[in-house]
């Protein structure tokens, strides 16, 4: 090391997602062993590394270079809330908290649907006041957020997504936003929340919380696991899992009794015959091309649907098979009886796709919230489901996790997919607590189709247990 | 553009061939695009899912073509139309209204009873009266600003048939490339154009010589050099239309494959792939062809070399527009400063400064030094074009004097 080198200065700064650390030749590695992995990066003649290491880089290179050292990286706003309406938090959302203080400020929190994950984040938030980024999955909660920032802390949060870029101290977001803009916006926010956490692991969303300089991170779920297992990469994406409450323990105490009720419809004549035509042809074809490759699967079709008109027309009889169980006009036969029976009852209905949703809709006109429903509309709904103007609000898949639906006691599930999450995060709309009725679930699904045995892979999971299943 | 959904890849031997519709085995495809446009051109005041539907049926008896390359041309259509958007939010609006309307009956039922009467098809033509319109028109209305159900207002179109099969063809090379961790081009005459168009594109560069007169530019973004990323793949992608564009060159594409492999996309500009920019000289300032043009291809001992040379140096590239060569193997470099805003001036003159080894001289136009934006020595002015004789007097200065040395 020459004497210029030593008096020159070692500078940090964040340089669109990642670190950039200048005044160090290439020999000279800022490297420790527990510290975060630098680059050399000789195109711009610098050391790099990703933004996620910010903390531990600070650190290690202020110990390392005394004054030398110089930290160009923008630090967070302090935000002082104008109030702070938080109402007395129940006993483990702040076991939570204080779980999430003591365990470095770096963690997950995992909660099942309606125990008050929110309140826990807000908490956090008050406790920090520190510039924070919320990280939501889709655009009605992203709006949500806003909202219920600006009941909570008095404070119009910025807005990242839904073609809005419009960054404050305090802004929310969604995840496929994050990704995208991370690179520009990743250094500023000391706190970063990642609401329904189990959607960051993604070989791509995950560069949100990579390309952020954020020290501090909350994680929020009712269920962190992934069928792929990437919910391990958590751990230092978020932080370590620093506080769960099992499912058990919230039913009962603050959620509703609910039953679950499973209708069985029939296909009518005209779809019944449609049906089996598809489904012969679809085996017809399958059987012939076994005859030459004793293997052939579903894949395999859809690979051939390029080549084959024949294979295309089966994948066509494939999916028109779908659009029959997803659209049987029993559904909608069966729809009536339920109104009928919880007359006055705030209803909560999911469809399988968009176009069942909007068929529901024109049939008897109530409202549809959809994924491209927009904010003043999407408002205006949920605010006259909220206040009973209407009872009745159909929803597609926008609706699965996390929106606020108060007050809802009757949910119907007519088609969708039979994965455990859908099934809990449903169910936990139809759970919030409210007064003592017992909330019911039914399941229309067709008979003697797929569709029964999504539903009983659905009734499997944990958040079906202790429920009263009956046939009507 | 299409989006990584329409994208069709075949990944065979560690080689990535994007979907490509040629003039041997496709010639039948003009027939079909031919349809296609029609079906647009025709189209206006159709529903979108009719359109595609009719896409979809131009194909049904076609043994070579997957669903993606079909849902991929209806991309391109919808990219060349414009829908009835409703901005002003109709739709919502009546919704709102009809739904509202409809709660004092719910449930609108198909038997009415003593405690259900509000039967479904009374109720909905009491609601059309309370509105002054009948229900069916109603009913068209209700979902109107949904996507499927938008129609179709006008359609730009695609010059002709083939223009839309090369577009599509382009389109293909540009999703793949969402999969691109890197870039390497290999290129001469149109360098200057490829790197700066790569820096409109946001991404970062490194160059090597690779012969006498190319190069080889390494494109990545920045975190690519702590982890490979898909993230700069759309990067790459808005780039390629301009390098389509360019002569001369090779490229080759790093893409991550579905299986977590890596695959080599390789496409130069011998492929005959067609960019719908303009050809890059035309793109180019118009200034440097005409200096060349008036100075010819010698004078005074003094030849003129078209982006002869290139110096890099980091993120810095300087590719002089001329290089002068005198016959005694002075080299001078001269770059035309088209732009004059003070922060390009200054960035300028960072240049210099970085490659003071070099004779560099630079053309700033008059107007420029009027705003007090002085950038040292080795000048040449000019108003509308540069003129010979300043230049030559400026040339022989440069040659006089020996460039600055180093200082560390």
């Amino acid at each position: 090391m020459t004497d210029s080198t030593l008096q020159s200065q070692v500078s940090l700064s964040f340089n669109r997602g990642t670190l950039l650390l200048t005044g160090l030749d290439r020999g000279q590695l800022p490297t420790e062993p527990d510290g975060p992995v630098w680059m050399w990066d000789a195109r711009v003649g610098a050391w790099r590394c990703d933004a996620i290491h910010y903390a531990s880089a600070r650190t290690i290179l202020g110990r390392r270079f005394g004054s030398r050292f110089h930290d160009a990286v923008l630090v967070p706003d302090h935000v002082g809330w104008a109030k702070t309406d938080l109402p007395a938090p129940r006993p483990e959302q702040q076991e939570a908290l204080d779980a999430w203080l003591r365990g470095g400020r770096r963690g997950q929190v995992i909660m099942p649907t309606g125990t008050g994950k929110t309140e826990v984040a807000f908490a956090v938030m008050a406790e920090t006041k520190v510039a924070t980024l919320i990280v939501a999955p889709v655009r009605d909660l992203m709006y949500q957020w806003h909202r219920r920032i600006l009941a909570t802390f008095g404070y119009d949060a910025g807005i990242v997504g839904d073609n809005l870029f419009n960054i404050k101290p305090v802004t929310v977001t969604t995840y496929d936003s994050a990704y995208i803009h991370m690179g520009e916006m990743g250094a500023g926010f000391g706190l970063l929340i990642f609401d329904e956490e189990h959607h960051l692991p993604g070989k791509c969303r995950r560069e949100a919380a990579i390309l952020s300089t954020a020290p501090m991170r909350l994680g929020l779920t009712a269920t962190p696991e992934r069928s792929d297992d990437l919910h391990k990469d958590l751990d230092w994406l978020i932080g370590p899992v620093l506080y769960r409450m099992p499912f058990r323990e919230a039913k009962g105490s603050t959620l509703a009794d609910f039953d679950v009720v499973r209708i069985p419809v029939a296909l009518n004549d005209r779809e019944q015959a449609t049906y089996d035509e598809c489904s012969r042809m679809l085996r017809h074809f399958i059987a012939s091309r076994r005859k030459e490759l004793p293997g052939y699967s579903w894949q395999d079709l859809c690979k051939e649907s390029g080549k084959d008109p024949r294979a295309r027309h089966a994948q066509r009889a494939y999916y028109l098979k779908q659009s029959i169980e997803d659209r049987a006009a029993e559904k909608l036969r069966v729809l009536e009886d339920i109104f009928r029976l919880h007359y006055g009852q705030q209803t909560l209905i999911f469809a399988g796709s968009n176009a069942m949703a909007i068929e529901v809709s024109k049939r008897f006109l109530v409202p549809t919230i959809l994924s491209h429903t927009r904010k003043r509309e999407r408002l205006a709904v949920l605010d006259a489901f909220t206040k009973g103007q209407i009872t009745v609000l159909v929803a597609n898949r926008v609706l699965d996790e996390g929106v606020d639906v108060p007050e809802a006691k009757v949910a119907v599930v007519i088609g969708g997919q039979g994965s455990t999450r859908q099934a809990t995060q449903r169910l936990g709309r139809v759970l919030r607590r409210s007064g003592r009725i017992r909330a019911t679930l039914y399941e229309v699904v067709c008979e003697d189709t797929k569709e029964v045995e999504r539903s009983r892979k659905r009734r499997r999971t944990d958040a079906y247990e202790r429920t009263r299943h009956y046939r009507v | 553009m299409l989006t990584s959904e329409h994208a069709i890849i075949e990944y065979r031997a560690g080689r990535a061939t994007p979907d490509r519709l040629t003039q041997n085995a496709h010639r039948h495809y003009v027939d079909y695009a031919e349809r296609m446009l029609a079906i647009y051109q025709e189209g206006a005041g159709r529903q979108r899912r009719w359109l595609h539907r009719d896409i979809e049926a131009v194909f049904a008896d076609e043994p070579d073509c997957p669903v993606r390359r079909i849902q991929a041309f209806c991309k391109l259509l919808d990219d060349a139309s414009t829908f009835q958007s409703d901005p002003s939010g109709k739709s919502a609006k009546l919704r709102l209204d009809v739904f509202s309307r409809a709660a004092r009956l719910h449930p609108l039922v198909c038997q009415p009873d003593r405690l259900f009467e509000h039967e479904e098809q009374a109720s909905k033509t009491q609601i059309a009266e309370e509105l002054g319109t009948p229900w069916d028109q109603i009913e068209q209305a209700l979902y109107a600003d949904v996507m499927a159900f938008q129609t179709l207002e006008g359609f730009a179109g695609y010059p002709n048939a083939a223009a839309f099969l090369s577009r599509y063809n382009v389109a293909q090379l540009q999703a793949a490339l969402y999969r691109a961790e890197s870039m390497t081009v290999t290129a001469g005459e149109d360098l200057k154009t490829i790197v700066r168009y790569a820096k409109f594109a946001r991404l970062l560069h490194e160059i090597a010589r690779a012969g006498i007169s190319t190069y080889r530019i390494r494109f990545t973004g920045p975190a690519s050099v702590v982890r490979e990323t898909r993230r700069y793949g759309v990067n790459f992608a808005r780039f390629l239309p301009a390098l389509l564009a360019c002569k001369g060159w090779k490229m080759e594409a790093t893409l991550q494959t579905p299986w977590k492999a890596r695959a080599k996309l390789v496409v130069s500009a011998d492929d005959g792939f067609t960019s719908h920019l303009p050809p890059a000289q035309e793109f180019d300032s118009a200034l440097e062809e005409s200096f060349a043009k008036k100075f010819g291809p010698a004078r005074d001992g003094w030849q003129l070399i078209r982006e002869g040379r290139i110096l890099c140096d980091r993120q810095k590239t300087f590719i002089p527009d001329f290089t002068f060569r005198h016959e005694d193997g002075t080299e001078v470099l001269l770059e035309i400063v088209g732009f004059w805003t003070p922060e390009y001036l200054a960035g300028k003159r960072e240049t210099l400064h970085q490659f003071r080894r070099e004779r560099i001289l630079l053309a700033v136009p008059q107007r420029s030094l009027r705003e007090g934006a002085a950038i040292g020595e080795n000048i040449v002015t000019y108003k509308t074009a540069i003129q010979i004789p300043p230049l030559m007097e400026a040339l022989e200065a440069a040659r006089s004097k020996r460039p600055a040395v180093a200082s560390q």
